[in-house]
């Protein structure tokens, strides 16, 4: 028989388009989970949610018995990732990083389409308070000297933030500090923020205090809100009246039956008891949080009163 | 960095090193899979390794993507991933020449020696010019993007009218979804699906692979093959010799893209771009590029392979990643429980300049199974139109569903892709509606930002300030005039012919 490069190719054509046929072929319903669990990350790789998902990662794999995929679905300050998720079949093989408040306050925007008491809440695993940091290198080595540059030249200088929700938290701070600034919304999340502090592109930076901890090479923290001291911060003011606490969990597709909820809160749960994972969050900076479904499900309730 | 160069000569990292580049081979290859979706499905895989092999077979798939995805970009006009969209540019019409095997040896070398200045400039030069690109802000991003946009210019075609009226229409679609600094909803037309915006991969797919395949389909009655398949003996070391010839192409095109992989957000696609854009400015033979001139495929290959390691080198100074399969990496670090950035190289300086050492062998062995696989891959040329085209748009379909699984960016990628086709025929050129599409996203956030940023301190101070902006502007206003005047020129001269 001639070989004829053209029957081999047919051939591997076939056999490809078999197999891949074959591959997104619907199998029947079996025990949840029985296929790999998509893992929304709203801001960019770097940033709290990325670390979050990747701490959370492995855990969440050896409870479940299945791959967990992250994908970054970034812009809007976290609204992309957030309504890619609201319009997901809500089988539990979609979730997503939560970012309170953020979600809450991205909702508003106009024609956004997802509300934050859409969601199926799975748990909350981290917070970390608000904080205002400068690059190492500003001129305002302290909280006294920002503000009285501020008060000096009104409007002049410049703080970075995520999107809307840091144009609010940020806009609560000046208030109680009685400046004026100009605020400028990073889209992505904190992976970018970096590098404009970095390069001294803005006077300041507003987010939460854990960037502040794994990025001392970069920034140096003015103040942070709450009235305790952030272990990892020692000396860094504290600001009583600034009531700003970022706090990031997991949640699911509106409507996620009550079994898949309880399946994945269990798992959440076992993953963010880790020895390793609770060492990483006292090291970076933030407080570690274990929830029940009841337990998110009222937090959510009073911040969703809270903002509205 | 001694020890660092024989643990990355040992064999288990060798071994796992080429075993990320016989991956990225295919990654690169398959348009729709791109290097961030290959080192992200890689990474679990990594974690039964140790973490020195674990990032090295990484760091192996990602710099070999970005030489394999010239392969689709010269065959069949359909970049592998953003990052070759330039390599088409002059790759698909030496294929169409006959000239098939010396435009993938001329990739597949340029990448090679791209990848290994690139890793040079991570183990020599980290500090000095991550010091640089931190005065990247976002007025230097903005006019950075519009410098790269004046390659329209010599993208063209007949037309430079079309060419911008093309350039307008990638920036606009790439405007599509909820908006960077508020959050509100642009052009979706109460579609949810757009508020993510129009994915660019999906996008591309549908500017250069749809408009082929139809082509092809159109022209079946004419054409039996995409072009002439001849294996000529002695290609190789030619063309190889004519790479080497241009010793100032390959170090201006490296050093743009070892600077702009530097860049966090910029990557490779825009190095490609803007190397582009440069060697057709230095070239005395302007005319031929869009023609096939060999230089055009390795302007771009060059940048795009050596921004690959540069953009490793904000990962290990400040901790943020320069280009999204950098940041996978990152991730796969922090996994575990190291944290990349400059805390990383006091503590663990081995790693991180192991992990150089094994990018700049990752070029060599590029290059050597890249010559061991070219002769295969051109004949994918030989495939008649008749089973090729299916297979093309098979691959295309799958590429767009893959990125998110959904199967709006495959009617997404259809819809733009007979638009192109449409205005194709009109003489509209595809590459400045993909340039669009790649740019808008770093145009617009730097736009808005430097918008922001000016209330406070005035838009003199912000955009029109600084060496780096005025350089950008000044090159700018060169490639516009430069192209204006060339034209005027050449229609004076035609005039007078007639």
């Amino acid at each position: 028989m001639k070989f004829k490069i053209e029957n081999v190719i047919k051939g591997a054509l076939a056999s490809f388009i078999g197999a891949s046929m074959a591959f997104t072929a619907n199998v029947a319903f079996a025990d949840y989970p029985d296929k790999d669990i998509t893992f929304i990350v709203p801001y960019s790789p770097g940033g709290g949610s990325d670390q979050m998902a990747r701490r959370l990662q492995p855990g969440l794999e050896k409870a479940l018995g299945v791959n967990v995929k992250i994908v970054y679905k970034t812009g809007g300050g976290g609204a992309v990732g957030f309504s890619e998720l609201h319009r997901s079949k809500p089988d539990g093989y979609t979730i997503s990083n939560v970012v309170v408040p953020n979600v809450i306050i991205t909702s508003k925007g106009d024609g956004i389409g997802y509300k934050p008491k859409d969601f199926s809440y799975i748990g909350m695993t981290e917070a970390a308070v608000g904080a205002l940091m400068v690059p190492n290198d500003s001129p305002y080595q302290t909280l006294d000297q920002f503000v009285a540059a501020a008060k000096e030249k009104p409007g002049m200088l410049t703080v970075a933030g995520v999107g809307s929700t840091g144009a609010n938290r940020w806009g609560g701070l000046a208030e109680i500090l009685g400046i004026e600034t100009t605020y400028v919304p990073v889209s992505g999340g904190v992976g970018k923020m970096m590098p404009m502090l970095a390069g001294s592109h803005v006077d300041g930076g507003m987010t939460a205090s854990n960037h502040a901890t794994k990025h001392k090479a970069i920034v140096k923290a003015l103040v942070v809100a709450g009235n305790d001291e952030v272990a990892t911060l020692p000396g860094v003011p504290t600001e009583p009246a600034w009531t700003y606490v970022t706090t990031w969990g997991i949640m699911a597709p509106p409507g996620t039956p009550a079994d898949i909820v309880a399946k994945l809160n269990s798992a959440l749960r076992e993953a963010a008891t880790d020895a390793s994972v609770r060492d990483a969050l006292v090291k970076g900076g933030y407080n570690p949080i274990i929830q029940t479904v009841d337990e998110v499900n009222a937090f959510m309730d009073a911040q969703i009163a809270i903002y509205e | 960095m001694i020890d660092a160069f024989f643990l990355a000569i040992s064999p288990s990292y060798l071994m796992f090193m080429t075993i990320g580049v016989l991956l990225g081979l295919v990654v690169g290859t398959l348009p729709g899979l791109t290097a961030t979706m290959g080192t992200a499905l890689l990474v679990p895989f990594t974690f039964a390794l140790p973490t020195g092999e674990g990032i090295a077979m990484l760091g192996g798939l990602y710099v070999c993507a970005m030489f394999s995805d010239a392969i689709p970009a010269c065959l069949v006009n359909t970049p592998g991933t953003p990052a070759a969209m330039a390599t088409g540019f002059d790759g698909h019409p030496m294929v169409q020449q006959g000239r098939g095997q010396e435009a993938i040896v001329a990739a597949c070398f340029s990448s090679a020696l791209g990848t290994m200045f690139g890793a040079a400039c991570y183990l020599l030069l980290a500090w000095p010019m991550i010091s640089i690109a931190l005065q990247f802000g976002p007025p230097e991003f903005f006019w950075l993007g519009i410098f790269a946009l004046t390659i329209i210019g010599s993208l063209a075609g007949d037309s430079i009218l079309k060419g911008l009226a093309g350039g307008a229409i990638g920036l606009l679609i790439s405007c599509v979804g909820i908006s960077h600094a508020a959050e509100l909803n642009r052009f979706t037309l109460n579609i949810p699906e757009l508020r993510g915006g129009v994915s660019l991969v999906a996008a591309l797919i549908g500017v250069f692979a749809v408009p082929q395949v139809l082509s092809m389909i159109l022209g079946l009655r004419k054409q039996e093959y995409v072009a002439e398949y001849k294996s000529e003996k002695g290609v190789v070391l030619k063309t190889i010799l004519k790479v080497l010839s241009k010793p100032v192409h390959f170090l201006r095109s490296a050093s743009i893209g070892s600077f702009i992989g530097i860049l966090p957000g910029a990557g490779s696609p825009i190095a490609a771009i803007v190397s582009y854009n440069e060697a057709v400015r230095w070239s005395k033979k302007k005319e031929e590029f869009g023609k096939g001139n060999i230089h055009g495929v390795t302007a771009s290959e060059i940048a795009n392979n050596s921004a690959a390691p540069a953009a490793m080198i904000p990962l290990v100074t400040l901790g943020v990643p320069g280009s999204s399969p950098a940041a996978v990496i990152a991730g796969a670090l922090m996994l575990r429980g190291l944290n990349p950035g400059p805390e990383l190289f006091a503590t663990d300086g081995t790693l991180v300049y192991s992990f150089g050492w094994s990018l700049f062998i990752a070029g060599i062995v590029v290059f050597f199974i890249g010559m061991l696989a070219t002769p295969l891959l051109v004949r994918i040329i030989k495939i008649p139109l008749r089973l090729l085209a299916p297979l093309i748009m098979f691959l295309a379909i799958i590429g767009a569903y893959a990125i998110r699984n959904n199967i709006f960016d495959v009617y997404l990628m259809l819809t733009i892709g007979i638009f192109v086709f449409l205005v194709r025929r009109i003489g509209f050129h595809p590459g400045p509606i993909g340039l669009g599409f790649i740019l808008g996203p770093i145009i617009e956030p730097s736009l808005v930002q430097a918008l922001y940023i000016s209330d406070a301190l005035g838009v003199g101070k912000i955009f029109f300030s600084g060496t780096i902006n005025i350089t950008l502007i000044s090159l700018s206003v060169i490639s516009v005039s430069a192209v204006a005047i060339s034209r005027i020129r050449a229609r004076k001269l035609a005039k007078v012919n007639s």
